[in-house]
C-alpha cells in the first residue's frame, strides 16, 4: 500500500471479514474528522496532530505506529476524549464526544472505553482482585465476584487474586490490567504501548489476549506502539509523521512494519 | 467509596499519622479547655471573704477563662493547618493514583467522596484519641493552672457528656473542613495525568498562595514602616501585628522563599559532594522544602516575636517608672514602720504609699454608656505632697494639689476606665462609708496592675494604716550618700530597701513573669503542634523517597551517605525556616527599638534570648531525628528491589 495524503477519511476496513460482516460495512466506532492538536502558543506553538482523518471499525485492532514525537500518543488521548482537540470533531460510537462534559466521559469510561498502559497503573493499595473489580464498583453497577474471578482466571492469574500489584511481576500485572479492561466489556480498548515493560514471553501472552478480545469478544482495540513485533499481531497498522497519516498496511508482517518504520524514521 | 478509602487509608497511614496526631491533640485540649472553662463558671465565687479576696479570685477566673479560650482558639486553628496541609500534601503525591481513578470510571464527585472519606476516617481515629486523651488532659490542665496561680488551690473540673461530644464532633468537623481544598484540587485531577509516567508536577504556588501571600507581606512591610514612627504603645500593636501577618506572609510564600535561601546556603554546601546534592534536591523539592520551613517560620516568628514584644514592654515599665518616680530608694514595709522612716538621719523626703482595703464605687462612662461598679484594689494612701515630690506624673486633668481632705485621685490603673472630674464616689473605709470628689487624672502607664486611686492619707484610720503594706520612695538629703541611709534603714529593720534602678528593674521582671506563665502555656502548646507539622513533613516526604534514595544507593551512595544527605538537607531546611521566622521577629521589633529610642533615647528592645536558645537546638534536634528515621526507614529494602519494581 502506498503513502497516500490524508485528505478523504480513511476508514480502515480490516478486521473479521466473513459473511455476517462483509469488508466495507463494517460499524466505525471511533472516529476523527480533521482533529488538529496544538501545544503551547505563539513562537512555540507545537502541532501535535494536523488534519487527521481517521477511523476505526468495530471489531478491528488497528496498531499506531510513527517516530517518536509524531503524534501517536495524541492521537489515542484525542480518541479517547481524555484531551481536548484544538479543531475538528471526535466521534465515540456515533456520539460527537469533542466537547462533552465532564460527566458524559466519565460515563463512556465506565462502560464504554478501556485503558491498558506501558505502565500497567494498577492501584498500589489494591489487591489484583479489587484491582479489577474497581471499574465495576465505580460504575456502581453489581459486582459479581464470580466475573471478577473468571476474568483474572481468563488471563492465567487464578491464583494470585489477593495479591498486590508489587507482588506481581511485570507481565502478571499487565494481565491484571487486561483483565480489568475486560471486565466491563468496553467497546473499544486503548493501549499506550502495552508490551514495552515486558519480556518476550510475557508480551506473546498479553497480544494472545489481545487477540482474542477482538476475536472472541468482538471488541475494538486502537493500539500505540513502537514494537513491529506486537504491531504486527494487529489487524492493520496507521504511521504517522509530523502529526499526520502517512502510511497503513493492512493484516502486516513483523518485516513489513520494520522496514515502514525504518523508512520513516530514516 | 467507604471499602475503597479504607483500603487506601490503610495504605497511606504513614501519611496521615501526623494528621491524626494533630487532631486527637485538638480534641484532647478543646475537651480538656472546655471542661475547665464549663468548671470556672460554675465555680461559685464564696460570698464570706472580703470584697478584696473575692475581686481577686474573680480576676483569676476570668484570666483562666481568656487563656483557655486563645489555647482553644489556637489549637483549632493548628490542627486546621496540619490536617489541610496533610491533604494538600497526599493530594499532590497521589496525583497520579487520583488520575487512575478517574480513567476506570470515577467521576469528579466520587474523587471528593473518597477524599471526605478519608478525612473522616482519619477524623475519627483522631478523635477517638483525642477524646480518650482528654481526660487525663482535663486533670493536667487544671493542676498546672492551679500551679501556675491561675486558679485557687482545690480547684477541679468534672466530665460533661455534652462537652466531650461536642469535642468530638468538632474534631471531625475539622478534619472535614481541612480536606475541603485538597478535595477540590484533586477532583481536578484530569484522567490523562495516569498516563504520564513522572506525572505533571502539582503547582506548589497557587493562585491564592500569591494574593494573600504577597498581599500580606505587602501589609507586614508597611507595617514594620509605620512602625518606625509611631508611639510606643502603637508601636507594640503593630510588632504584635507584624509577627502574626508576617509569619504567615512568608509561610504562604515559602515555596518561593525557602529555595530562594536555599541558594545563599548553597553557597556553603557546594564544596562537600553529599552537600551539593543535598542542595540540588533542596532547590528541586520546592514542595517539601516548602512545608517543613513553614511551621518553623510560623513558629519562631510567633515566639520570638510576641515575647520579645512582651519583654520588651516589660522593659519600658521598669524604665517608665524609673523616670516615673524621683527619689533614691524605695522601701516596703508595714505602715506602721514606714511612719519612722522619716526621722531616720539623711531622709529628706519619705513619701509613704500604704495600699488599704478601701472599696471605691461610683460610676464611670463608657462608651457613652454610665455603669456603677466598685473597685476594691489598689487603692493608695498617700500623702499629697510628698508624693508630688517623689513623682513626677502631671495629672492629665486636675491636680494632686487638691488632693485633700474628701477628695480622690484617679490613679494610673482605672486612668482609662472612664472615671470623670468632679465626679462624686463612694469609698467604704473600714464600716465607715464616705463621698469623696474626684479632683485628679493621672496619666496611664504601661503597667499592668498598677495603682487604681489615691486617697489622702487623713481619710484612713491610723489603725488601717498601720496594718496596711507600705511601699515609700525616699529623697536623700543633698550631700548624703544615699547608700549610707539605705544602711541606716536597714539597721533600723523598717523594711526591705532597695535603690529605686533596682526597685524598678524588679517591677520588670515581675511583669515579664506574667507575661511569661501565659506564654508558657500557649508557645508549649504551639510548639508541639509545630513539632508535629515539622515531623509529619519529614515523614511524608521521606515516604515518597524511597524510589530517589534507592537510585541514590544504585549510583553509588552507601546507606549512611544517603542518611546523611538527607540530613544535611534536613538541617539546612530548618536553618531558612528559622533564619526566615527570625527575620519576621527582627522587623517586628526594630518598630520598638525605633519607638524607644524617640521615646528615651535608647532601644528598649529586650531580645527573647531564653525561647531562642530553647528553639534553635530543639527545632535542629526535631527535624534531625525525624529525618534520620525516615531515611532509615525509606533505604531499609535493598535498592535493587526498589529501582527495578514498577508501582
Amino acid at each position: 500500500m502506498e503513502a497516500r495524503p490524508a485528505d478523504g477519511i480513511d476508514f480502515m476496513m480490516v478486521g473479521r471479514t466473513g459473511p455476517e460482516r462483509p469488508a466495507g460495512v463494517s460499524r466505525i466506532v471511533v472516529e476523527l474528522r480533521g482533529v488538529t492538536r496544538e501545544y503551547g502558543a505563539g513562537q512555540a506553538r507545537i502541532r501535535a496532530l494536523d488534519g487527521v482523518h481517521i477511523g476505526f471499525p468495530a471489531g478491528s485492532w488497528t496498531a499506531v505506529m510513527g517516530p517518536s514525537g509524531s503524534g501517536k500518543s495524541t492521537l489515542m488521548h484525542c480518541a479517547a476524549g481524555l484531551e481536548k482537540v484544538s479543531d475538528g470533531r471526535v466521534f465515540l460510537l456515533g456520539r460527537d464526544i469533542t466537547s462533552a462534559p465532564d460527566g458524559v466521559l466519565t460515563a463512556l469510561r465506565r462502560r464504554t472505553v478501556g485503558f491498558v498502559f506501558q505502565s500497567f497503573n494498577l492501584i498500589g493499595s489494591l489487591s489484583a482482585e479489587q484491582n479489577v473489580a474497581l471499574p465495576l464498583r465505580l460504575a456502581r453497577s453489581g459486582v459479581s465476584r464470580k466475573d471478577v474471578r473468571d476474568v483474572l482466571a481468563a488471563v492465567g492469574l487464578g491464583d494470585r487474586l489477593g495479591h498486590r500489584p508489587r507482588e506481581l511481576s511485570g507481565g502478571q500485572q499487565q494481565r491484571v490490567a487486561i483483565a480489568r479492561a475486560m471486565v466491563t466489556r468496553p467497546e473499544v480498548l486503548f493501549a499506550d504501548e502495552p508490551t514495552g515493560a515486558l519480556d518476550s514471553a510475557s508480551a506473546r501472552t498479553v497480544l494472545g489476549l489481545m487477540r482474542g478480545l477482538v476475536d472472541a469478544g468482538g471488541q475494538t482495540i486502537v493500539m500505540v506502539t513502537h514494537d513491529p513485533a506486537a504491531a504486527a499481531s494487529a489487524d492493520a497498522v496507521v504511521f504517522l509523521s509530523d502529526g499526520r497519516v502517512v502510511d497503513r498496511l493492512v493484516r502486516p508482517s513483523v518485516g513489513a512494519v520494520a522496514d515502514r518504520l525504518a523508512r520513516l524514521e530514516g | 467509596m467507604l471499602r475503597l478509602s479504607l483500603t487506601t487509608f490503610r495504605e497511606h497511614r504513614r501519611l496521615f499519622a501526623g494528621a491524626i496526631v494533630a487532631v486527637a491533640l485538638g480534641v484532647a485540649l478543646l475537651q480538656s479547655s472546655l471542661l475547665v472553662m464549663a468548671a470556672i463558671s460554675d465555680a461559685e465565687i464564696p460570698s464570706s471573704p472580703s470584697g478584696q479576696a473575692r475581686e481577686r479570685l474573680r480576676d483569676a477566673y476570668a484570666g483562666a477563662a481568656t487563656l483557655l479560650g486563645m489555647t482553644v482558639l489556637l489549637a483549632a486553628f493548628l490542627t486546621l493547618f496540619i490536617v489541610s496541609s496533610t491533604f494538600a500534601f497526599t493530594v499532590a503525591q497521589r496525583r497520579k493514583e487520583l488520575a487512575l481513578l478517574r480513567l476506570a470510571g470515577g467521576s469528579r464527585p466520587q474523587l471528593l467522596g473518597l477524599l471526605l472519606c478519608e478525612a473522616s476516617l482519619l477524623g475519627t481515629a483522631g478523635t477517638a484519641a483525642g477524646v480518650l486523651i482528654g481526660v487525663p488532659a482535663t486533670w493536667a490542665q487544671s493542676w498546672s493552672l492551679v500551679a501556675f496561680g491561675f486558679l485557687p488551690a482545690g480547684f477541679s473540673p468534672r466530665l460533661d457528656g455534652g462537652i466531650m461530644l461536642a469535642s468530638a464532633c468538632t474534631g471531625l468537623g475539622v478534619a472535614l473542613l481541612g480536606v475541603l481544598a485538597a478535595a477540590r484540587r484533586a477532583a481536578a485531577v484530569r484522567p490523562l495525568e495516569a498516563l504520564r509516567d513522572a506525572g505533571r508536577a502539582a503547582r506548589v504556588m497557587t493562585v491564592s498562595r500569591w494574593f494573600f501571600g504577597t498581599s500580606l507581606l505587602a501589609l507586614t512591610i508597611w507595617m514594620i514602616w509605620v512602625g518606625q514612627a509611631s508611639e510606643v504603645l502603637g508601636a507594640i500593636v503593630i510588632a504584635l501585628g507584624v509577627s502574626v501577618l508576617g509569619a504567615v506572609a512568608l509561610s504562604l510564600l515559602s515555596p518561593l522563599v525557602v529555595p530562594l535561601a536555599g541558594r545563599l546556603f548553597g553557597l556553603a554546601l557546594r564544596p562537600s559532594t553529599l552537600g551539593e546534592l543535598a542542595q540540588a534536591n533542596l532547590r528541586d523539592a520546592v514542595r517539601r522544602s516548602a512545608s517543613t520551613a513553614a511551621p518553623l517560620i510560623v513558629l519562631v516568628a510567633l515566639v520570638l516575636g510576641l515575647t520579645g514584644t512582651l519583654d520588651s514592654l516589660a522593659t519600658m515599665v521598669g524604665e517608665e517608672q524609673r523616670r516615673i518616680v524621683a527619689g533614691d530608694l524605695v522601701v516596703d514595709s508595714t505602715g506602721a514602720a514606714a511612719a519612722r522612716i522619716a526621722e531616720v538621719p539623711g531622709v529628706a523626703v519619705a513619701s509613704v504609699q500604704s495600699t488599704v482595703p478601701v472599696s471605691v464605687t461610683g460610676r464611670h462612662r463608657r462608651a457613652g454608656r454610665a455603669y456603677r461598679r466598685t473597685v476594691y484594689s489598689g487603692v493608695v494612701a498617700v500623702d499629697p505632697p510628698a508624693y508630688g515630690r517623689t513623682h513626677r506624673p502631671v495629672a492629665r486633668a486636675g491636680s494632686l494639689d487638691r488632693l485633700h481632705g474628701r477628695t480622690i485621685a484617679v490613679a494610673p490603673g482605672q486612668s482609662e476606665e472612664g472615671w470623670r472630674l468632679g465626679d462624686v464616689v463612694t469609698a467604704r473605709v473600714g464600716g465607715r462609708r464616705m463621698r469623696l470628689r474626684i479632683v485628679a487624672l493621672l496619666p496611664p502607664t504601661l503597667e499592668n496592675g498598677a495603682d487604681n486611686f489615691l486617697v489622702p492619707r487623713e481619710l484612713v484610720p491610723d489603725a488601717i494604716a498601720a496594718r496596711a503594706p507600705a511601699q515609700t520612695v525616699v529623697q536623700v538629703a543633698p550631700g548624703t550618700d544615699p547608700a549610707a541611709v539605705a544602711g541606716r534603714l536597714r539597721a533600723a529593720g523598717i523594711g526591705t530597701v532597695r535603690t529605686v534602678a533596682r526597685w524598678a528593674g524588679d517591677r520588670a521582671a515581675a511583669e515579664e513573669r506574667g507575661n511569661m506563665a501565659i506564654f508558657a502555656v500557649l508557645m508549649g502548646l504551639g510548639g508541639l503542634y509545630a513539632a508535629v507539622a515539622v515531623v509529619n513533613a519529614v515523614i511524608i516526604a521521606g515516604a515518597e523517597r524511597t524510589a530517589e534514595f534507592a537510585v541514590a544507593r544504585v549510583t553509588g551512595l552507601s546507606r549512611p551517605q544517603v542518611v546523611r544527605m538527607a540530613l544535611i538537607e534536613a538541617s539546612a531546611v530548618t536553618a531558612i525556616g528559622l533564619a526566615l521566622g527570625g527575620l519576621v521577629a527582627a522587623g517586628a521589633l526594630a518598630g520598638i527599638a525605633a519607638a524607644g529610642v524617640r521615646a528615651v533615647g535608647v532601644p528598649l528592645v529586650a531580645v527573647p534570648w531564653t525561647p531562642l536558645l530553647l528553639l534553635v537546638p530543639g527545632a535542629f534536634l526535631v527535624t534531625g531525628a525525624a529525618s534520620v528515621w525516615s531515611t532509615l526507614s525509606a533505604t531499609r529494602r535493598r535498592p535493587v528491589t526498589l529501582v527495578t519494581a514498577r508501582e
